[in-house]
C-alpha cells in the first residue's frame, strides 16, 4: 500500500514544478462585429478560431502528421462552420440575426494561426441598438475558453469577453460618447454667450457700477450723482461674483425648465424681455434704483435670459437620454463665457475707476448708449422691425 | 479592400505567416499553418485509447483523470496551456457532483495551482486532506503551493507528510527545493547528490526534476559551474522543456551571456517565455531587431490581458522594468504580482523595480520575507542591500525601525 502511494505520487510529478512555464495563453476566439454601411439591417462579422483549437475539437490534420495545410483547412471548411457558427448567436430587440458563412481565410496570432470565417448577420430590420451576443464555443471541450468580441459601430468600439460563466453580453452599439457631448455643449455654451451682445451688453451693464460707490443718488437722469471709487479690489470682485451667480442660478432653472418642455413662451417675448432687461440694468447705472443688491436684479432677469438659452438648444433635436448631459455642459460653458468677459473687464475696470473718463465716459455715456442699442432691439424685436444698420449687434 | 491587400501581400511575400496583421489567403494549398500534436508522438497516439476507455466508461471516475492527467503532462511538457482546460473538461461532470470524487478534486487542484489560482487550489486540497488526511499527493501539491506563495513553514510540513511513503525520493527532492531557498542550499545540495543515484532508476520526468533542483541550489550557491552543468543534464533529460528553457535562459542572462541565451531559446519563439528571454538576449547584443520584437511582446501581454489572465505578471513587470523602461508600472506589476507568489524570482522582481522606481520602502515585504527565509542567492541578497542602503539614505532617522 505504502509502495502504492508512492507510485501515485510519481505518476503525477506535474505538481511538483514550482511555477509552471506556459508557453503562450489558453484558447480564445475573437469575433469582430461592423456595421454594413450600405445595409443597415446587415453586420458584417469576422470570426478567428485557433487552428489548434479546432484540431483538437474536430481533427483537422487528416494525415495526422503534425502539421496542418491550407489544403487540409480548406477540406475542412464546412465541418469547421457547421461546427463553429452554432456557437455564435447575435439578436436584439427580440430578433435573431441569423449568421451566415461567406469566406475562408486564415489570420495569425500571438500564439498560431487562425481559420477565420467572414460571415454576415442579417436582421428583420435595422441592426438593433442594444446587440446581444450569446458565445458558447469549445464549452464542452475547453471551460478556460474565451470569446473576444469587438463591436465596431459607429466610430465607437465596444467589447466583451465570454465564456461559460458569463456566456451572453448586451452591448449598446448606438452609446455616443457622453464626454466628448459634454464638451461640445460647453463649446456651444461659451460661444452663446461670446456671439449674444444682448447678453453680453446685460453682464457689461451690472458691471460697470461694481468698481464704484454711489454716494449720492442723482435726481434727474442727467445729473449724474455722486460716485465715489471703492478702495478694494476684492469686496468689489465679490460682489460682482454675486451678481454673476444670481444670473447663472436663475437661467439655470428656466433653461432647464423650458428644455425640459416645462416653459414654452413665444420667442418675440423672451427677446423683447431680454432688450427690456438690458435698457433696465443699465438705466439703473444711470438712475440707479438698485444700489446694493446689484445681484438681485441679475437674479430676477436671469429668468428671462435663460428662456431666451433654451432657445439656442431647441433646434439640436436632443435624444432624452443626452439631455443631462447637454444642458449641464450648455451651462458650464455660459459660465465659462460670462466669466471670461467679466474677470478682464473688471480688472481693467478697476485700474481705471478713479478717473473721470471711467464715471463719465464709461459709465454714464457707456449706459446711455447700451440704452440706446437695446431700445432699438426691443423696438425691433417687439414690433418684428428691420432697423437698418442694426444688424451688426442683433444677436445670432 | 484590406483583403485583397492582403492577398496581394502574399502572393509578393513569401513566407506569409510571418507577422501578419490582417486575414489572408494562402497561395499554396501545401502551406503548413499551424503544428499540432503529431500520432508520431507517444503521448499523442496514448490520448487516443485513454479517450476511448473514458467514452466507454462513463462512470468511472479513474478513466477520467487518467485521461485529463494525461493532458495536463503534454501540456506541461510542450507547454501548451490548452490542456489545462481541456483537462478540466474531463473531469468537469464529476466535480459537479457532490461530494466530488477526490481523485477529479486532486487533478482540479492541479490544474488551478497551474493557472497560478493559488487560493483556490489550496481550498481545494485542504478539503481533500480533511477527507483523507494522508493522501501523499494532495499534500505534495499544497507543498508546491505554499513554497510558490512564500509560506515555507507549511511547505516544509507538507513535504515532512510524505515521509510516510517509503520512497524517499519525493519527499527528499520536496525538501530539498525548501532547503534550497531557507538558507540551507548547501544540505541542499548534499541531499540531492545523495538522491540522484536513486532518480536514476525513475523515469526521464524525476531525474529531469532532481537535477532543475540542484540548478537552482548551485545558483543559489553561487556556483555557476555547477549550476550549468545541471541546467544541461535537465535539458538533456527533457529537451525543450519550457520550464527548464526559461530558467536556463534567465541564469545565461545573469552570466552576461546573451548570446548563449539567444541561441538557447531562439527556435522556440512561439513560446511566450522562451521569445521573452530571445528579446532580452537581443536587447543585450544591440541586435537591431529588438525594437521589433519588443513591440511583438508587449502584444502578446496584451493578448493576455484582453482575455484577463494575470498569471504572468512577474513576467510582465521585467518585460516592462527592463524593456520597456517604465519603472512605476513595472512596479505595480510586481507588487501585484508579489500579492500572488513570492518566490525568489518573485523577491527579485520586486526589488528591482523598486529600486528602479526610486520607492524603496515598496520591496519592504520582500525584506522581511528574506529575513525570515534566510534565502542565500547572491542576486537577492544584493539587491536587497541595495534596498537598505537607499532607505537608510532616504530616512537616516528611522533607521530599524518598521515602515507602516
Amino acid at each position: 500500500m505504502r509502495r502504492a502511494r508512492a507510485l501515485l505520487v510519481l505518476a503525477s510529478l506535474v505538481a511538483l514544478l514550482p511555477v509552471t512555464a506556459w508557453a503562450h495563453k489558453e484558447s480564445d476566439a475573437y469575433v469582430d462585429l461592423r456595421l454594413d454601411p450600405a445595409n443597415p439591417n446587415r453586420l458584417l462579422g469576422q470570426f478567428d478560431i485557433a487552428l489548434r483549437d479546432l484540431d483538437f475539437a474536430i481533427g483537422v490534420d487528416s494525415n495526422h502528421d503534425g502539421a496542418i495545410t491550407w489544403g487540409e483547412v480548406k477540406a475542412h471548411r464546412e465541418a469547421i462552420e457547421r461546427y463553429v457558427l452554432p456557437g455564435l448567436t447575435i439578436q436584439g430587440d427580440g430578433l435573431t440575426c441569423p449568421i451566415t458563412p461567406q469566406g475562408q481565410m486564415i489570420d495569425e496570432h500571438s500564439d498560431g494561426a487562425y481559420d477565420v470565417i467572414l460571415f454576415q448577420a442579417l436582421c428583420d430590420k435595422e441592426v438593433p441598438d442594444k446587440l446581444t451576443i450569446v458565445y458558447h464555443l469549445f464549452q464542452q471541450v475547453d471551460p478556460y475558453h474565451r470569446g473576444i468580441i469587438n463591436v465596431y459601430a459607429r466610430g465607437q468600439t465596444s467589447g466583451a469577453v465570454l465564456g461559460p460563466q458569463n456566456p451572453s453580453t448586451t452591448l449598446d452599439i448606438n452609446r455616443p460618447d457622453r464626454w466628448r457631448q459634454f464638451k461640445s455643449f460647453v463649446i456651444d455654451g461659451i460661444w452663446h454667450i461670446w456671439t449674444g451682445p444682448d447678453h453680453l451688453l446685460f453682464i457689461l451693464s451690472l458691471l460697470l457700477p461694481s468698481v464704484l460707490i454711489c454716494r449720492r443718488r442723482p435726481r434727474t437722469p442727467f445729473d449724474g450723482g455722486d460716485w465715489q471709487p471703492v478702495e478694494r479690489f476684492w469686496p468689489a470682485a465679490l460682489e460682482l461674483v454675486k451678481v454673476i451667480s444670481g444670473f447663472t442660478v436663475s437661467h439655470s432653472v428656466t433653461l432647464s425648465l423650458s428644455v425640459l418642455g416645462f416653459i414654452d413662451l413665444p420667442s418675440r417675448l423672451v427677446e423683447s424681455g431680454i432688450a427690456l432687461s438690458v435698457i433696465v440694468a443699465a438705466f439703473n447705472n444711470i438712475y440707479p434704483i438698485v444700489t446694493r443688491r446689484a445681484w438681485l436684479v441679475a437674479f430676477a432677469f436671469g429668468f428671462i435670459h435663460g428662456l431666451g438659452f433654451a432657445s439656442a438648444l431647441a433646434g439640436l433635436r436632443l435624444p432624452a437620454a443626452a439631455m443631462a448631459v447637454s444642458l449641464g455642459g450648455f451651462n458650464v460653458g455660459v459660465e465659462i463665457g460670462q466669466e471670461s468677459v467679466v474677470m478682464p473687464l473688471i480688472m481693467l475696470a478697476f485700474a481705471v475707476r478713479q478717473t473721470a473718463f471711467y464715471r463719465i465716459g464709461v459709465l454714464r455715456v457707456g449706459s446711455w448708449l447700451i440704452v440706446l442699442v437695446a431700445a432699438l432691439w426691443l423696438i425691433q424685436r417687439a414690433f418684428d422691425l428691420l432697423i437698418p444698420g442694426l444688424g451688426f449687434l442683433t444677436p445670432s | 479592400m484590406h483583403r485583397l491587400l492582403a492577398l496581394a501581400g502574399c502572393l509578393v511575400a513569401l513566407p506569409c505567416l510571418a507577422n501578419q496583421d490582417f486575414p489572408f489567403v494562402p497561395s499554396r494549398d501545401d502551406m503548413v499553418l499551424q503544428t499540432v500534436p503529431s500520432i508520431t508522438d507517444a503521448r499523442v497516439r496514448a490520448f487516443a485509447a485513454l479517450r476511448n476507455d473514458w467514452s466507454r466508461h462513463p462512470q468511472d471516475v479513474l478513466d477520467a483523470v487518467k485521461l485529463s492527467e494525461a493532458y495536463l503532462d503534454y501540456g506541461r511538457d510542450t507547454g501548451d496551456a490548452r490542456y489545462l482546460g481541456r483537462a478540466e473538461a474531463v473531469i468537469a461532470p464529476w466535480l459537479a457532483r457532490l461530494p466530488p470524487p477526490i481523485p477529479a478534486v486532486l487533478v482540479h487542484a492541479t490544474i488551478l495551482q497551474s493557472r497560478h489560482d493559488f487560493t483556490e487550489a489550496r481550498l481545494q486540497l485542504r478539503g481533500i486532506l480533511a477527507r483523507d488526511p494522508d493522501n501523499a499527493q494532495a499534500w505534495l501539491t499544497l507543498a508546491t503551493v505554499e513554497q510558490v506563495q512564500g509560506d515555507v513553514g507549511p511547505a516544509r510540513q507538507a513535504c515532512a507528510r510524505l515521509l510516510d511513503s517509503s520512497d524517499p525520493l519525493i519527499p527528499g527532492g520536496c525538501l530539498a527545493s525548501l532547503d534550497a531557498v531557507t538558507g540551507h542550499a548547501i544540505n541542499a545540495a548534499h541531499l540531492l547528490a545523495v538522491l540522484w543515484p536513486q532518480a536514476k532508476a525513475e523515469n526521464v520526468a524525476v531525474q529531469s526534476w532532481i537535477q532543475g533542483i540542484q540548478a537552482d541550489t548551485a545558483d543559489y550557491l553561487g556556483d555557476a559551474a555547477g549550476a550549468e552543468r545541471h541546467f544541461r543534464t535537465a535539458l538533456q533529460l527533457t529537451p525543450g522543456d519550457n520550464f527548464l528553457l526559461a530558467e536556463y535562459g534567465d541564469f545565461l542572462l545573469d552570466q552576461k551571456r546573451p548570446q548563449a541565451a539567444l541561441e538557447l531559446v531562439r527556435d522556440y519563439s512561439q513560446s511566450d517565455t522562451s521569445f521573452l528571454r530571445q528579446v532580452y538576449a537581443e536587447a543585450a547584443l544591440g541586435a537591431p531587431q529588438t525594437a521589433a520584437d519588443t513591440a511583438e511582446m508587449a502584444r502578446r501581454f496584451a493578448a493576455l490581458e484582453v482575455r484577463g489572465t494575470y498569471a504572468y505578471r512577474r513576467e510582465e513587470a521585467g518585460f516592462v522594468l527592463f524593456l520597456e523602461h517604465d519603472p512605476q508600472r513595472a512596479l505595480q506589476l510586481a507588487e501585484q504580482n508579489w500579492t500572488v507568489q513570492r518566490a525568489p524570482q518573485d523577491m527579485r522582481v520586486l526589488l528591482q523595480a523598486a529600486l528602479a522606481a526610486g520607492k524603496p520602502q515598496a520591496a519592504e515585504p520582500v525584506l522581511e520575507q528574506l529575513a525570515s527565509t534566510h534565502l542565500q542567492w547572491p542576486i537577492v541578497v544584493n539587491l536587497a542591500d541595495k534596498v537598505h542602503a537607499q532607505l537608510a539614505k532616504q530616512s537616516p532617522a528611522s533607521l530599524g525601525q518598521k515602515h507602516p
